[in-house]
């Protein structure tokens, strides 16, 4: 009960928050969103699942790009349209984690770079249906129970599939297959010994993961009312390993931190320092790494595990 | 049937790069077991040093060339020193390195923009860009001269690992770190090695590229994924995948954008399309490991 | 349920840093009576190599209005916002000036950036100017508020076809490279070779990262067309593309659109490139290119290619109209846009002025010149206008 009460309580912050800001930070907190929603399903996949995919931007790119073509151009209802979306990309990402989930370490990273490529190579080439390399606009969110959506509204919608997002993690971690995740992460072989089906388990984190990635896409592609391929490429998916990384990869929060800390870095160095803060950015990402694996959270973890282990000497 | 020749020639050449980013790849993950995806960035900026050198300080090129790849093996040397060394020595996990490089990435693009800028320079290559023709095989000095110095540094680094004791102390770390170092091979001297000569290599592919084009920042990335799917291709276990990989990918990319009617867009699809085929069916490469022995 | 008690404070932090960023701004606006004009251009990713010179444009031609008393006895002040030519980030940037109160936004960045930036304005119609020729970025939306103040991609082919037809040209080649302009440009190019009777038979692309462009021009070279067209705006592949033409030997003539007018090539191609006919949108001859080059030659030493000529115009084109609204309204600047007729700027032929009254495209179709490469440098017009 009490659970439930803190997870409304976050909601209706978050939820509030799109009301207090300029059009200017809601549009930052909305993209922000969809950056932490990733993150938090990317955390599972790479940091909890130990898959080193580097398709999951081009999961949201496919969530984005096929809502907005079913609505348009088959004339599908919105609800509609996102069901089937959905499906879709499952489908799609079934096909991939069937055929990536055989592969290990770096292999997979640069199969699914491989396919991350192509998807940007379909969008470039398709014509009318993808619009090419401009894209897609003009289209619009259509009225929900008959309500307008604007701003504050698409940044709700992300803010439910984030926690939706979170919610449905953080209970799959806690069960037998968030642990039989974790196993085969640490040691595969080991897991496979327990009686872990492997290659099932690595299939279906890889399929669920991605699914999320596309409903978070959904909503993206409504906050400009426009879909574009380079969106979607190769430098936001290191993007998004950057944060995982940064914040503590396997910890939940490490990834809502990590998201939060690079994607306010870019906007609110860049006035400050330039073009330097780019190069910051890969300054604070090897630092990191070098001075805490375990990234932000593991740093945290140390300082409390040290205060803790200080008080109970001068208890002692 | 010229045409098919003169096409084999400047495909040959493109191999040649591309199975240099891929040697570049593959001298760090044999002895670390680390892909560096900022052999990409090794080989960008091999092509400034050589810029700034030839084309700034008009330097002579018999002496812009080593000037720059030494320049290269020193970054790849210190990179080592920096950002792997410390991982490896604290036990990280075989995921810390391949990261931090990742950052490195970062850091080697950004560093090269910040002082070059998004321009684009022109390098010119030491024998320019004459038609040459050798019996029914015609091309470019320049692609002739890339074919030459990439086959010697092949046969270099092939003779270095099969007839040298350093050489086979290289091939027993990347065969089993321990036992190497229980044989008393000093394993951070091979590491640093390996990376000062990965970074080495990138940089003749960087600066051999550079006279066709240009130099400029953006071909970091094209260099990182057509160098790894080379070496996908061909194979890791081996220095002669590299190259085998990287004509192959070469004619694979040429020949389709020459007599496979399809639209030319399309044809960008031809290199994740082999690099995926051959996760899938061949992982190990073209070229399998070695019996022992 | 710890991760709960995180969201929260995890929300709240953003909350703080909002709450600052928002007395930051209330500070600047109230911090000085100027008129504020937001510039979106890329210094940090991939169109920085012409979004650079064309800021230097924008940035000459504020100062030299500073200079003269400023407009409507107020100083232009410029808020320059980087977008890295990342779309996203551009429609946030173009949030971001809004909320800082500037009266109109230029877009110095790709088209796909532009795009995404138009999808910010159209929804408080704060009039946005940009020089990119992208002939898609007027029609995609309805937006009466967007301008364009450089060469459509129609327009040049149109100029190019015009100047074509004294060759008597059949058949055409059509080689582009893997970017959004690039990928705009060639459609255009083919849509108006199509209408002049020119049969497009090899359409080749060269994708960003390649080599060499050698089985594309070996196309190129046994269909034995009567010309090439050229509408990649890649530096390093377009540069590949003459290294290939002059290998196989081609003597077709080759012209091309107005990125070939971008000073790099005649360094990365040089010397390849005698004989070569490309749209530029600048005359020297014209009086008024001849005063943006004589300010340009004044603060930078030097002569200017045509890149800084677009900068200058898209901010010369805010202050004339700001000047007849009398105001810096929104609404009254954008009906002072709309109804800018008979300006005549540095861009454009001899003789020819913009023109707003007829679309949100103001360059005079009449305006394009042809120009050909001469001892490696940008020679004389030899063809104008679209007739």
């Amino acid at each position: 009960m009490v659970a439930l009460m803190r997870w409304v309580g976050g909601a209706a912050v978050l939820c509030v928050i799109p009301f207090l800001l300029q059009p200017y930070e809601l549009d930052l907190y909305r993209k922000l969103l969809f950056w932490v929603a990733l993150a938090i399903s990317y955390n599972f996949l790479f940091g909890i699942s130990g898959q080193m995919a580097l398709s999951h931007f081009a999961f949201a790119g496919i969530g984005a790009y096929a809502v907005v073509i079913l609505m348009t151009q088959a004339g599908l209802p919105l609800g509609l349209a996102v069901v089937v979306a959905l499906a879709l990309a499952a489908a799609l990402a079934l096909i991939v984690a069937l055929a990536a989930t055989r592969l290990e370490g770096f292999y997979l990273a640069l199969a699914t770079l491989a396919f991350a490529q192509l998807l940007i190579v379909v969008l470039n080439e398709g014509g009318s249906l993808t619009g090419a390399t401009g894209g897609l606009t003009n289209y619009r969110l259509p009225p929900i129970f008959g309500f307008v959506i604007g701003g504050p509204g698409t940044a709700i919608i992300m803010i439910a599939v984030l926690l939706a997002t979170l919610a449905i993690l953080l209970r799959i971690d806690r069960s037998w297959f968030g642990r039989a995740c974790r196993a085969i992460r640490d040691n595969s072989e080991a897991a496979a010994a327990m009686g872990i089906d492997v290659a099932r388990t690595k299939t279906i984190a890889f399929t669920t993961t991605s699914v999320m990635a596309a409903a978070a896409g959904m909503v993206y592609a409504f906050f400009d009312n426009t879909v574009n391929p380079p969106v979607f490429g190769i430098d936001n998916a290191i993007m998004l390993l950057f944060m995982v990384i940064v914040g503590g990869s396997g910890s939940h929060l490490g990834a809502i931190i990590g998201a939060v800390l690079l994607k306010l870095s870019q906007d609110f160095l860049e006035p400050i320092v330039g073009h330097y803060h780019a190069l910051g950015f890969g300054v604070i990402v090897v630092v990191a790494i070098l001075i805490q694996p375990k990234g932000l959270i593991g740093m945290w973890d140390q300082i409390r595990a040290r205060r803790v282990a200080a008080r109970k000497r001068a208890a002692s | 049937m010229s045409d098919l020749l003169e096409l084999l020639v400047s495909a040959t050449a493109s191999g040649c790069v591309y199975g240099l980013v891929a040697l570049a790849y593959l001298l760090v993950l044999r002895p670390t077991g680390v892909v560096n995806f900022a052999s990409g960035e090794w080989a960008m900026m091999g092509a400034f040093a050589a810029y700034v050198l030839a084309g700034m300080l008009e330097v002579p090129t018999v002496v812009a060339i080593p000037g720059a790849v030494l320049v290269l093996a020193v970054i790849g040397w210190a990179t080592e020193w920096f950002t792997v060394r410390p991982l490896v020595e604290r036990g990280a996990g075989h995921l810390a390195p391949i990261l931090a490089l990742l950052g490195m990435l970062v850091i080697y693009h950004q560093a090269t923009l910040l002082v070059f800028g998004g321009e684009n320079y022109p390098l010119d290559g030491p024998f320019g860009f004459n038609r040459v023709e050798l019996g029914p095989f015609a091309g470019t000095s320049q692609s002739f001269f890339i074919i030459v110095m990439t086959a010697v540094i092949f046969v270099a680094v092939w003779l270095f690992f099969e007839r040298t004791v350093w050489g086979k102390s290289f091939e027993a770390v990347a065969i089993n770190r321990r036992a190497a170092a229980l044989m008393g091979i000093n394993l951070r001297l091979v590491t640093a090695l390996s990376f000062a000569g990965g970074a080495a290599v990138a940089a003749m592919a960087g600066l051999l590229d550079g006279p066709r084009g240009s130099v400029e920042v953006n071909a970091a990335l094209p260099f990182a994924v057509q160098g790894f799917s080379a070496l996908i291709i061909g194979g890791i276990n081996r220095v002669e995948g590299a190259i085998l990989g990287g004509i192959i990918l070469a004619f694979a990319e040429d020949l389709t954008r020459r007599y496979v009617p399809i639209p030319s867009g399309l044809a960008l699809g031809v290199t994740p399309v082999l690099l995926i085929a051959f996760l899938l069916v061949r992982p190990t490469g073209l070229l399998r490991a070695k019996e022992a022995g | 349920m710890g991760i709960a008690r995180t969201m929260i404070g995890a929300g709240l932090r953003v909350l703080g840093v909002a709450g600052l960023a928002t007395g930051v701004m209330a500070g600047a606006a109230n911090a000085a009576d100027t008129i504020k004009i937001g510039v979106i251009t890329d210094k940090t990713g991939n169109a920085r190599f012409y979004a650079e010179p064309v800021l230097q444009g924008i940035m000459l031609a504020t100062k030299i209005a500073n200079a003269n008393g400023g407009v409507l006895g107020k100083k232009i002040e410029l808020l320059i916002e980087d977008d890295s030519n990342k779309p996203d980030v551009s429609a946030s940037k173009a949030q971001k000036l809004i909320d800082a109160g500037v009266v109109a936004i230029i877009s110095n960045s790709s088209s796909t950036a532009t795009q995404q930036a138009q999808n910010t304005t159209i929804k408080t119609l704060i009039p946005q100017v940009t020089h990119n020729g992208s002939d898609t970025l007027t029609r995609k939306l309805d937006n009466k508020c967007f301008f364009q103040i450089g060469p459509l991609g129609s327009i040049q082919i149109r100029t190019l076809m015009a100047y074509a037809r004294s060759k008597k040209l059949k058949t055409a080649s059509l080689v582009t490279d893997n970017s959004a302009l690039g990928q705009i440009l060639a459609k255009y190019f083919k849509i108006g070779l199509e209408k002049s009777g020119v049969k497009v038979t090899v359409e080749e692309v060269i994708p960003a990262g390649s080599k060499s462009a050698l089985p594309q021009m070996q196309k190129v070279r046994a269909a034995k067309t009567d010309a090439i067209f050229v509408a990649g705006v890649l530096a390093r592949e377009n540069t590949l593309f003459f290294r290939a033409y002059r290998q196989l030997g081609l003597k077709q003539p080759i012209m091309g659109s107005f990125n070939l007018s971008i000073p790099t090539f005649l360094r990365t191609a040089k010397g390849l490139m005698e004989g070569v006919t490309f749209i530029d949108a600048m005359d020297p001859a014209k009086p008024e290119a001849q005063a943006f080059i004589a300010a340009y030659q004044k603060e930078f030493g030097k002569k200017p290619f045509s890149l800084p000529a677009y900068g200058w115009d898209d901010m010369n084109f805010l202050i004339q109209a700001i000047k007849r609204a009398g105001s810096t309204d929104k609404a009254k600047l954008c009906a002072a846009l709309q109804g800018s007729t008979g300006w005549a700027g540095a861009l454009g032929a001899k003789g020819t002025a913009y023109d707003f009254s007829k679309g949100r495209a103001g360059f005079n179709p009449q305006g394009a010149v042809v120009r050909v490469i001469k001892n490696n440098d940008h020679g004389p017009v030899v063809h104008s206008g679209t007739k």
